[in-house]
């Protein structure tokens, strides 16, 4: 009998022995003081234990989940060359279309919406082939190619931010996942995968035609019936907007370029509501000397009022573009009191130079003497065919303003003193060392090809990680101290068996969780949780086999046989379908339910093993033992 | 130590009490149902912004919610006084919810937990990481599309299993199986709806393992009762079924017992994020345990005794 026992023994033994190899990395990881850990980490061994352990979910470590969406649209739209109207009122009407159904697929919405209008491809697309369908073929690969690309540099910006065990990955054909564990700092994380990093310098319209532009829009707007509106029926409850209107002192056109000092103090005495109805735009912002700003609170309002379409027209017919500062300023005002505005800059529409030219950036304290001392700046240096450009268009145009904008928001507006050469040039305007330091780092990844939306985004703070931990293991461990007690005390010895092979059960889940370099998360652990009901359910059915072909008048050893054999199918049948429950949610679920799924698998798959297999194999060994006399069941 | 040995009770002689509080209950929950207009969805599948922080002391959430009836970010005014504003795990700590707005600022969820910090500058901690507790938003895209998966999942595995069932057994016991999980689940939404609790992701994962583990009870009694029909040709069906009921009936009673007591305890000291999934659990282990008993077993009696006639 001893003969017969021993493979099954051999094989137990092999896979405690492999379990608790498993297991390793993760309780000595576990059991490491900081100091310790420190100290492997200078050895450069802490990343290899850390890769052998179980890892943790954000949901236990705390750290961000971000699903990034590259804009399909504008990335086609951006390589378009010769843009008129009609392509970019195609563009207009797919977003729209997938605004309000985001199941449509852009190229195919693409394709239907160029046969309609019937627009002729090639006029916009002549490098990617002739006719419309290899055109639509060849942008869908470039397409690809762009989230591959946009997947490349976000790799590189993280890389470079340094977070630990970073995960990036791409999900179906215009998505990346990011994960990033037990990151502290999550807004700066999230400001560097969330800018295009697209660098631009564009020179400042005049003072004269911005002025002269100004007047134009308010002309035209005042003709708009619906701008009223802007400021009185856009009060919804959830979304107005708020012109702060009675006490605020607002200034006319003229005073923004202070053409008319005289009448400024009466001018500014004008109620808003009055002025607005004649003045709806330049009513809204405020003189600040040489720039314009745009109080906080109507920043909201001003956007809307430049992108309305008549005004877009217009800044067309004179190839111009309106841009805000990149951040509010606090400016004090005549009468003492202090506003936090935005600038807002006219631009020429084309920009002179773009981020491309970047060979490096470097974020830095700025150099003393100079107006940005102490302040943070990025330093630039650019590739010889930019510093020859910047040198023709500074040279070109001293004494102008050149606005250095990124993603769309300017930076800086400096005069252009001087001819600069060598292609050298710096940025400031930064709130701390720590986004100059962000803002170099996208600058030398580079810019996305296309703009990306997050359209997910989940953080986990460190305190509410450290409190799931807690209190996730907690009730672990008193659940299951409560089962192990109840099962010894109803059982007694065979309890015993019973309990041993849930613990096995437990080291064995974990063990394959740390192999498989699975995560365990919250609901993971609920998993566990189920996973030791489940392992006790099938002891239990055996068990109360065994009972009744005891009280049928068996001997021991027939009826562990009978007990046995009568529950296999039982249990076999019970696990399969909550095992077909565990496969469905882990292919449907994302993160932590994946997490779910994973340990609910292998618990159910492992259950099996250490319930039916290790159990018989140590009652057969005890009933086969001398002196034997009475199965405690 | 043995409880029930030897049980003998009349199981099918409560049937029409059982069936009639099922069915009031079912029905309980279904008129919740309706009056709501179906579910109450978390953001996970409608969209929108999340946000939890910890104060340093006790906070009220009146005057959370009084703060939040005009915040001005980037421009925009916003009213969320009406929206979900309760408080999270403890009483120093608050979340709130508010529904997708189209066009909303970015960075929005920060931006509200920096006018929460700013609201009450007395009991916010030094520093901002450790005040948001978490934080996030969900565009309706990927509501929408979760959605579709998570009907996706429920109904492919209620039809795997359906297969599973006839293959195992006979297709008469699969319809069983089905109908006690589709009861177990109604009720667990209706109880999710009476008590106004949101559906949200992992509560999608608890009523999968509602599934399984009602199954798994399911099958345990059906195992038993296939076993008995081989070996008792000559009686009646229904003395069958409900002598088999009563021979599983403590290992019923044991599991049933241990897995309630875990998930309890789950439910307890599990913490805020894992509370309503464990809750979800309690109710299924309840309700998966009953409708073994009279959902499962009287419908296959109730087909068998159809299928003769």
């Amino acid at each position: 009998m001893q003969n017969k026992l021993t493979p099954r023994f051999l094989l137990i033994g092999l896979v405690l022995v492999w379990g608790l190899w498993s297991l390793w990395p993760t309780i000595k990881l576990q059991t490491l003081s900081e100091n310790e850990k420190n100290l492997l980490s200078e050895q450069g061994d802490l990343e290899s234990l850390e890769s052998r352990a179980i890892k943790q979910g954000l949901d236990l470590k705390g750290g961000m989940y971000i699903a990034l969406e590259v804009d399909i649209p504008t990335l086609i739209e951006n390589i378009a060359i010769n843009k008129d109207r009609k392509l970019t009122s195609v563009f207009e009407s797919i977003r729209q279309e997938i605004l309000i159904s985001p199941e449509t697929d852009f190229f195919n919405a693409f394709s239907n919406l160029i046969n309609d209008k019937e627009v002729k491809l090639s006029r916009y697309y002549y490098d990617y082939g002739s006719s419309s369908d290899d055109i639509i073929t060849a942008l869908k690969t470039e397409a690809e190619d762009a989230i591959d690309r946009v997947l490349e540099i976000l790799q590189n910006r993280i890389d470079q931010f340094g977070v630990a065990e970073p995960t990036i990955q791409k999900q179906g054909t215009q998505r990346i996942i990011v994960e990033l564990a037990g990151v502290q700092n999550s807004e700066r994380a999230r400001a560097l995968l969330e800018s295009t990093a697209l660098l631009e310098f564009y020179l400042v319209k005049d003072i004269t035609t911005t002025n002269d532009f100004m007047i134009k829009v308010d002309q035209i707007l005042k003709k708009d019936n619906s701008i009223s509106s802007i400021t009185k029926d856009a009060d919804p409850p959830k979304n107005k907007i708020d012109s702060d209107s009675s006490n605020d002192k607002t200034v006319s056109v003229s005073e923004l370029f202070g053409a008319a000092e005289s009448s400024s103090e009466n001018d500014s005495a004008i109620v808003n509501q009055d002025m607005f109805a004649e003045r709806p735009f330049s009513s809204l912002l405020r003189n600040l000397g040489n720039s314009i700003g745009v109080p906080e609170k109507n920043a909201f309002a001003i956007r809307k009022l430049i992108n309305k379409p008549e005004v877009n027209d217009r800044l067309a017919s004179i190839g111009a573009n309106f841009l805000f500062s990149h951040k509010a300023e606090e400016y004090v005002l005549n009468d003492g009191s202090v506003e936090n505005m935005y600038t807002l800059y006219l631009l020429d529409d084309q920009a002179e130079l773009t981020g491309g030219v970047v060979e490096e950036a470097k974020a830095n304290l700025g150099p003393q003497g100079t107006t940005s001392a102490g302040q943070p700046i990025v330093n630039l240096s650019m590739n010889s065919d930019g510093a020859r450009k910047w040198a023709i268009m500074t040279g070109s145009n001293i004494g102008r303003q050149v606005a250095i904008v990124l993603d769309s928001k300017v930076h800086m507006a400096p005069n252009i003193r001087e001819k600069i050469s060598g292609g050298g040039t710096l940025i400031e305007g930064f709130a701390n060392i720590d986004e100059a330091k962000d803002i170099a780092i996208v600058l030398r990844a580079g810019a996305l090809p296309a703009p990306v939306d997050i359209i997910e985004e989940r953080v986990v703070g460190p305190s509410l990680g450290a409190d799931s931990v807690k209190r996730g293991t907690q009730s672990v461990l008193i659940g299951l101290a409560i089962v192990l007690i109840f099962i010894l005390l109803y059982y007694r010895t065979a309890g015993s068996i019973a309990d041993f092979a849930l613990i096995w059960n437990l080291v064995l889940v974990l063990a394959i969780l740390a192999s498989l370099q699975a995560t365990l998360t919250l609901p993971g652990i609920a998993g566990l949780i189920l996973t030791v009901g489940m392992s006790i359910d099938a002891n239990v059915i055996i068990f109360e086999r065994i009972r009744e072909e005891l009280d049928k008048g068996k001997t021991a050893k027939a009826a562990i046989d009978g007990g046995y054999n009568r529950a296999l199918t039982t249990i076999v049948d019970a696990n399969m379908t909550t095992l077909i429950a565990a496969l469905v949610l882990w292919q449907f679920g994302t993160g932590p339910i994946r997490g779910f799924a994973t340990v609910l698998f292998w618990g159910i798959l492992i259950s099996m093993f250490t319930a039916i297999f290790v159990t018989r194999t140590i009652f057969n060994a005890f009933v086969n033992r001398k002196g034997f006399k009475k199965l405690n069941i | 130590m043995r409880i029930l040995k030897n049980s003998n009770f009349d199981f099918m002689s409560k049937k029409p009490l059982a069936l009639g509080l099922s069915g009031f209950i079912v029905f309980a929950g279904l008129i919740s149902l309706l009056a709501n207009g179906g579910p109450k969805l978390s953001i996970d599948f409608k969209g929108g912004t999340f946000v939890a922080v910890q104060y340093t002391e006790e906070i009220n959430v009146e005057n959370v919610r009084s703060k939040m009836s005009n915040i001005n970010i980037d421009g925009q005014n916003f009213d969320f006084s009406k929206e979900e504003v309760k408080h999270f795990g403890n009483k120093n700590a608050v979340s709130i919810r508010v529904p997708h707005i189209e066009n909303s600022p970015s960075n929005f969820a920060q931006k509200i937990a920096v006018h929460l910090f700013k609201s009450f500058p007395n009991k916010a901690p030094d520093d901002m990481n450790e005040f948001v507790l978490s934080k996030g938003k969900i565009s309706p895209k990927i509501g929408s599309e979760l959605s579709g998966k998570a009907v996706m999942a429920i109904f492919s595995a209620l039809a795997l299993i359906l297969l599973y069932i006839s293959i195992r057994f006979e297709f008469k016991f699969a319809l069983g199986a089905i109908a006690a999980l589709t009861h177990d689940i109604l009720i667990t939404l209706g109880m999710f709806s009476l008590l106004s609790y949101e559906i949200s992701l992992p509560i999608i994962a608890a009523f999968l393992t509602i599934v399984g583990y009602s199954l798994n009870d399911t099958i345990v009694i059906f195992d038993r009762i296939r076993e008995n029909l081989k070996s008792s040709k000559n009686q009646a069906y229904s003395l069958v079924v409900n002598s088999s009921i009563n021979e599983s009936l403590s290992r019923t009673v044991i599991t049933s017992l241990t897995t309630f007591v875990v998930v309890f305890i789950l439910w307890v000291f599990g913490g805020e994020v894992i509370h309503n999934f464990a809750f979800a659990m309690i109710i299924g282990v309840i309700v998966g345990t009953y409708s073994s008993i009279y959902i499962a077993s009287t419908l296959v009696i109730y087909l068998h005794e159809k299928s003769i006639n």
